[in-house]
Order: C-alpha cells, then sequence, then structure tokens
C-alpha cells in the first residue's frame, strides 16, 4: 500500500511538472533575427542540388506550396507539407530541413516557425521553387557569356542533367541578366516572371 | 503446488512501463503484438500461393526481411517464454480452458475464436492493439492511439451486458 | 543482430510482467467490463503513465531524444473503427494479442484458440483489402499528438493524461471495493 502512495505522489508531481515544462517557448529571438540578417539562413539551389545528388542522410526537403503546385513540379526528394501541418509535426532533431516555397515567403515564414521551436540546420531557397529552376533544372547561359559564367553555368548543367533538366547555352542576353552567374545580385525578377508565364 | 499470488496491478504496470521506456531508448520504437501476426500470415500466405501472392499490398509490406527478423515476431517470442516462465515459477502453469461459470469448453472456444476475429481486424483497421496503440502509442500521446483507446473500451463496456452469458 | 536480442529480451520482460499481474487469465480480463476487477485498467494505465512520464522527463533533460522514437500515424475514421471492433473482440474473448501469447504459454488453450482467430480476421482483412483499401487509407493526419492537434503544449497534454490516470484509478479502488 505504501509504494502505491509513493508511486502516485511520484505520478502527480512529474505529471504536473511536465505542465509547466512546456510553458516557455525555448528560442532567443535576438539571435534568430541575427541570424537572418547575416543570411545564414539561405541556401543555394546549387548547393542543395549537390547535396541531393550526394544522397545526403537525414536532408528532408519540404515544399510549402500547395498539393497541386507540388504535383505539376517539384524538387526531387521533396516532400508537400503546409504551414499548418508543418507547426504541429514532430521532426526530427538530427539532419538538415530545407524549406522552399513558391517565391520564398512561406518557406521563411516557416523557418522562424521551426528555429522558435528550437530545431537547428533549417535552410531556405531564398527564390523558391523558381531558384530550383532558374539555376538547376533549366540554367541558361547568354550567348555573350563571360569565361566566369560559363565556368558557374558548367557546374549548373552538369547538376541540371543528373536531375533530368534542360542546360540551355547560346539564349539572348536578354533572359538572362548581367553577373547572373558570377554572384552578382541575381536580379531575377525578370526570369522568374519569364519562367512563371512559361508555366512549368 | 500452491500458486503464488498474483503481483499488485501497479507494480506490474510500472514493470512494463519501464520496459515500453526501455524499448524507446534502445530501439527507437515501443512494444507491439498484433504486426506480428501480420507478418505470420504474410508469410503464410506466400507459402500457401506462391509467390505471385507477395505483391499484393495488403501482403507485401509484411514480407522484407523475413519473418524471423521481424522485430514484432521477436518479441512475442520473448513474451510467450516470458509469460511461460512466470507462470512455472508462481505455479500457474496448467492446461485449461479459462471461461465464466456458465460456459462450457466448445462454448469458450467458440467465443475465444470469434474475438479474436474481432481483434484481427480490428487491429489492421486501426494499425494496432492494446499493446502497440494503446500501450505504446497512446504514452507517446499520439492522437489515433487515444482515438484507439475510446473506441475500444467504449464499445467493451456498452456491450458487456450483451456477453453476459460468457463471463458472469 | 543485437536489435534483434533486444527484441526478444524486451519481450520477456513484457511478457512476465503481464502474468505476474494476472493478465494471462481471461476471466479477469474480462471481469474488468463488469466493473469487478479493474486489473487490466490499472496494469495499463499505470504502464502508459510509466512510459508516458519517463519519455517526456528523459526527453527534457537530454537523456534521450524522442522525436527519435517512431510515433504511430493517426488516420481518424480507421481507428475509431478498428477500436470498436477490437473491444468487441476484446470483451468476446477476454485476451487480446499480446495477453493471448502469454495465456497460451501458460497452458491455456482459449489462448492458442484467441491467436487463431486473430490471424483469421488478419487474413479475412488481407483478402478484402481492395474494397477497404479506400476507407482503411482515409483521414490521415499523420504522425501527431493530441495535444499538438487540440493546439496545446506536449507538457499540459502529459498533465492531463496523468490526471485521468491518477483519478481513474482511486474510482477503480472504490468501485472495486463497493463490488467486493
Amino acid at each position: 500500500m505504501r509504494e502505491r502512495r509513493i508511486l502516485a505522489v511520484a505520478a502527480a508531481v512529474l505529471g504536473l511538472g511536465a505542465a509547466a515544462a512546456d510553458l516557455r517557448p525555448s528560442a532567443d529571438v535576438r539571435h534568430l533575427a541575427t541570424e537572418i540578417e547575416a543570411e545564414a539562413d539561405h541556401i543555394s539551389a546549387l548547393d542543395l542540388g549537390a547535396r541531393i545528388r550526394s544522397g545526403e542522410p537525414d536532408l528532408r526537403v519540404l515544399d510549402l506550396r500547395s498539393e497541386a503546385e507540388f504535383t505539376s513540379f517539384h524538387i526531387p526528394g521533396a516532400r508537400n507539407v503546409s504551414l499548418t501541418k508543418l507547426a504541429a509535426e514532430r521532426l526530427p532533431r538530427q539532419g538538415t530541413t530545407v524549406l522552399y516555397s513558391e517565391g520564398g515567403t512561406h518557406a521563411a515564414q516557416a523557418w522562424v516557425l521551426l528555429r522558435v521551436q528550437g530545431y537547428g540546420n533549417v535552410f531556405v531557397l531564398r527564390e523558391g521553387i523558381y531558384e530550383w529552376i532558374s539555376r538547376v533544372f533549366q540554367p541558361r547561359l547568354a550567348v555573350d557569356a563571360s569565361a566566369a559564367e560559363r565556368t558557374e553555368f558548367a557546374r549548373a548543367a552538369e547538376l541540371s542533367r543528373f536531375f533530368g533538366g534542360t542546360p540551355l547555352a547560346g539564349v539572348p542576353r536578354s533572359e538572362v541578366p548581367q553577373g547572373y552567374w558570377t554572384g552578382a545580385t541575381p536580379a531575377s525578377a525578370p526570369l522568374i516572371e519569364k519562367i512563371h508565364r512559361r508555366g512549368c | 503446488m500452491k500458486s503464488r499470488a498474483y503481483a499488485d496491478p501497479y507494480i506490474a504496470g510500472v514493470g512494463i512501463g519501464l520496459v515500453l521506456l526501455a524499448a524507446y531508448a534502445v530501439a527507437g520504437r515501443g512494444l507491439g503484438a498484433s504486426g506480428a501476426f501480420s507478418t505470420v500470415v504474410a508469410a503464410g500466405t506466400v507459402a500457401v500461393r506462391g509467390h505471385g501472392a507477395a505483391a499484393s499490398p495488403a501482403v507485401a509490406p509484411y514480407l522484407s526481411g523475413g519473418i524471423l527478423h521481424d522485430w514484432l515476431v521477436l518479441e512475442l517470442c520473448g513474451v510467450a517464454l516470458g509469460g511461460f516462465l512466470s507462470a512455472w515459477l508462481a505455479g500457474r502453469f496448467h492446461f485449461a480452458v479459462e471461461r465464466g461459470p456458465h460456459l462450457g469448453v466448445r462454448g469458450r472456444v467458440a467465443a475465444s475464436v470469434c474475438g479474436g476475429v474481432l481483434m484481427g481486424i480490428g487491429a489492421k483497421f486501426a494499425r494496432g492493439c492494446t499493446s502497440g496503440q494503446a500501450l505504446t502509442g497512446g504514452a507517446l500521446l499520439s492522437a489515433g492511439s487515444w482515438l484507439f483507446i475510446a473506441g475500444c473500451f467504449a464499445t467493451a463496456y456498452l456491450l458487456s451486458p450483451v456477453a453476459r452469458r460468457l463471463w458472469r | 543482430m543485437t536489435v534483434e536480442w533486444a527484441a526478444s529480451v524486451l519481450g520477456l520482460a513484457f511478457g512476465f510482467c503481464l502474468e505476474r499481474g494476472g493478465l494471462a487469465f481471461a476471466p479477469k480480463l474480462a471481469a474488468q467490463f463488469y466493473l469487478t476487477d479493474l486489473t487490466v485498467f490499472k496494469v495499463m494505465f499505470s504502464a502508459l503513465l510509466t512510459a508516458m512520464l519517463g519519455a517526456f522527463w528523459l526527453d527534457k533533460l537530454g537523456l534521450m531524444d524522442l522525436s527519435q522514437v517512431a510515433m504511430p500515424e493517426t488516420f481518424v475514421l480507421p481507428q475509431l473503427v478498428g477500436g470498436a471492433l477490437f473491444g468487441a473482440g476484446f470483451l468476446i474473448a477476454g485476451l487480446c494479442p499480446g495477453t493471448s501469447c502469454v495465456a497460451a504459454a501458460s497452458g491455456r488453450l482459449d489462448g492458442v484458440a484467441a491467436i487463431a482467430g486473430i490471424l483469421a480476421g488478419v487474413a479475412a482483412f488481407n483478402s478484402a483489402y481492395g474494397w477497404i483499401a479506400p476507407f482503411y487509407a482515409s483521414t490521415a493526419r499523420g504522425a501527431i499528438g493530441f495535444p499538438e492537434l487540440l493546439g496545446m503544449s506536449h507538457g499540459l497534454g502529459v498533465a492531463l493524461v496523468t490526471a485521468m490516470a491518477l483519478g481513474g484509478f482511486w474510482a477503480a479502488e472504490r468501485i472495486e471495493r463497493s463490488r467486493a
């Protein structure tokens, strides 16, 4: 009888304590803000492609778009999940999570949601699915590309072929902003618009 | 041989809980039972109907790895052995057909089989039984496991008057 | 190989404790539903409470990673319906899949009969799988806990289950005493 009482008290203490233990979320918001400004939350499409190809274990790629958009095209190996579902899920603590959406907004918001819960190694594809399409799946090289551009493009083209994409060289300069492949600010808006209208 | 009294149910329960906790920690999964029955049926289906049956979507998930390497089958073998050891040590091992006071052997065996059929079907729908869902999933607070607990106990209590003749 | 040994060793401890608690004896299990012997409830929820509190706190203290433990997926309707069917079967047989093995291992032929029935039920389900499949796969919610589903913290869910279980134990003792 005595043992039962001890067990009951222990259970009550541990049970009530559990409610108290989960009252505060576990992240330092200022730290997260610093990470965002330093762009430590980003991963480039090329890096992502290389990591997917290398068969990295525990690499989760999450697509935050609608089911219809996911079905029509998605990054190989990605899983479709809505923001609300993601917020309720328990992800494994190990490994890397990469988030992408159509333009990048939902992915960035999901990044905050995950980091605030204490998940580490979470990254965002800054320009969403279009960054993947324009940098990995269907990379384009202008006719008058510089040598530096050609080298970068070659890396993208190789990845593109691995994923069954269509690299294309010799397109008009108007379609590929200057400096697109040499790391200058990716003025990708015109390119993204063009892809969007192409209806991928 | 006089048999020993049963252990305090709370102590037995804590014991099982510690075993379950050890399973979480060591194997990253909990305990179960009904899954082993699925594996046995799958293996039996292929044995009887040949390799063509292995493609069936109901059976295929239970065929990878072989029956002797299946976690749940190995676990249930342990359960049987542990049950036998405890019964034997406590003087509770004997051949019998346990039943209610007003039920004969044949009625009891029929009831056991029928009850088993319902449990087999129910466990398939629920993806588990009292061990895999109620205990393992329940301790992890899985929503579906608690739905299973509710459905299982509510139904049993509601139907108890109907089954009275079996047990009282 | 070690994981396979672990399965058998854990199973052995599980089966041993089940038998010690009297759960190999079908009339004792069925008595639960006539409120004369609530051993099943006490054993099951003590086990659940122990594992739940142990897992929660070991995870909080960083000694165990709960997210690495396989959580069952939720399928709302199939699990409710499955639970109901299972409950009916449990009442009629007086044993569940795990305890039927313990009963059989104790020499009880009703345990063997229950095992045969469960195998038959699984086989029946398999042969009907073609038309069952849509319902079987319906209302999927992924691997989600009820606290997350209801918008409460995991810890609060743990506290609620603890309160419910302890309240249940107190009620069980009173009910059994009043029936004695």
